[in-house]
């Protein structure tokens, strides 16, 4: 991952992309891909519609600079598009994208022990992700990956704050009870 | 609270507790090894969620931004004419604004030369009583019908009461126009607010 950019220079990109200027923007991208491609996989868990999830979502972003206020945080709102692309792309795709044998377990053979018993965890970790309804999963990807607070993740949902807190007590129960030998 | 504080541990453990709720949780941490239990198990979740990496590998950034780059559409130009419709925005009550101001100053302009005129000060001293100056509509009445009977004094006492009139009506219109440029301003602002207030983006299921 790159260096997190000073607030400075990463409003200054910000301003020069309003303008237009794609390679200001493309520096942004550079910054954020790898944490958007990542939320929108915990989302669906396919690399492919991540990927082109992410894409719609730098897309919208780069579409609606204007409505982003400056001195809020730009990777949340950058989470919140890719999370709302992510959800968007699960209903065209009908919620189907859960086939649990792509998450990849790759190249087993040849790492060593650690990297392979890491990559099992991982793949552990995402199944069980998986196996949240959409609204339980988006609640929790907002919350543990985004970090947004549950003011935000209501507004961003538009759900009430209770509902964020049933929903969130919900995820973990269940994550809890599937993740319990990697507890 | 209830024997255990299991309802409020996730919102504790992400910092959305304050005040009375989050000492009343703090305190039955305190005393309940369960609940204390919990709370690790909780923070224990978290850390493996947000540290585990994701088992997949993904295009990597440098062809990712490339191939977004290319299928950026062309927004900049699309934001000119919005651009100039946002000064329009602002150019219009300032427009207003400037016009009331230069029509305020040609009419107070015009009634400073007009009293110096009156007073003589433009050496036309006659005009004083002679229809000179402004006259307000009860002192024309009285004035036409009850004139020839005034004394010299009460002339000038009446003249001095018209000048009082004619000054405060003035007044009473100038406030009306401010009061109604302030009010058109105000609706310019709100409208201005309703259109450009940034909204947030709706997820919705």
């Amino acid at each position: 991952m790159l260096a997190t950019l000073p607030e400075e220079i990463e409003a200054n990109l910000i301003e020069m992309s309003r303008q237009g200027d794609r390679s200001a923007f493309g520096q942004l991208v550079s910054q954020y891909q790898r944490g958007v491609v990542n939320v929108v996989y915990r989302m669906c868990s396919d690399v492919t519609l991540a990927e082109d999830a992410a894409q719609e979502a730098f897309l919208r972003a780069w579409m609606h600079l204007d409505s982003f206020r400056p001195g809020t945080s730009l990777r949340n709102w950058l989470y919140r598009i890719a999370v709302n692309a992510a959800l968007d792309h699960l209903r065209r795709e009908r919620e189907t994208p859960a086939d649990l044998e792509t998450v990849r377990v790759a190249d087993q053979a040849n790492g060593p022990e650690a990297e392979l018993l890491q990559r099992e965890r991982s793949a552990r970790v995402q199944r069980a992700i998986l196996s949240l309804s959409a609204p339980n999963r988006a609640v929790l990807v907002l919350r543990e990956y985004c970090q947004l607070s549950y003011q935000e993740i209501a507004a961003s949902l538009d759900i009430p704050i209770g509902t964020v807190m049933s929903r969130l007590n919900y995820a973990r129960k269940c994550l809890r009870t599937l993740l319990e030998n990697d507890l | 609270m209830t024997e255990h504080a299991s309802e409020w541990l996730n919102a504790y453990l992400d910092g959305e507790l304050g005040g009375l709720r989050q000492r009343q949780v703090e305190q039955h941490l305190e005393r309940c090894a369960a609940c204390r239990a919990e709370l690790e198990a909780l923070r224990g979740l978290s850390a493996l969620l947000r540290e585990t990496p994701p088992a997949a590998e993904f295009t990597p950034t440098g062809r990712f931004v490339t191939n977004l780059m290319l299928s950026l559409p062309r927004h900049p130009d699309a934001s000119q004419p919005r651009k100039a419709a946002s000064l329009g925005w602002w150019l219009a009550p300032a427009g207003l604004l400037g016009a009331w101001f230069f029509l305020r100053t040609v009419l107070t302009l015009t009634g400073v030369f007009t009293a110096a005129d009156a007073t003589g000060l433009l050496k036309q001293a006659n005009a004083w009583f002679t229809g000179g100056q402004p006259q307000a509509a009860w002192f024309v009445a009285i004035t036409s019908l009850f004139g020839s009977q005034m004394s010299a004094a009460q002339q000038s006492t009446l003249s001095l009461f018209n000048q009082v009139s004619v000054f405060g009506g003035d007044l009473f219109s100038g406030f009306l126009w401010q009061a109604a440029i302030v009010l058109l301003y105000w609706v310019w602002l709100a409208a201005w607010w309703f259109r450009h207030a940034p909204r947030p983006m709706k997820i919705i299921f």
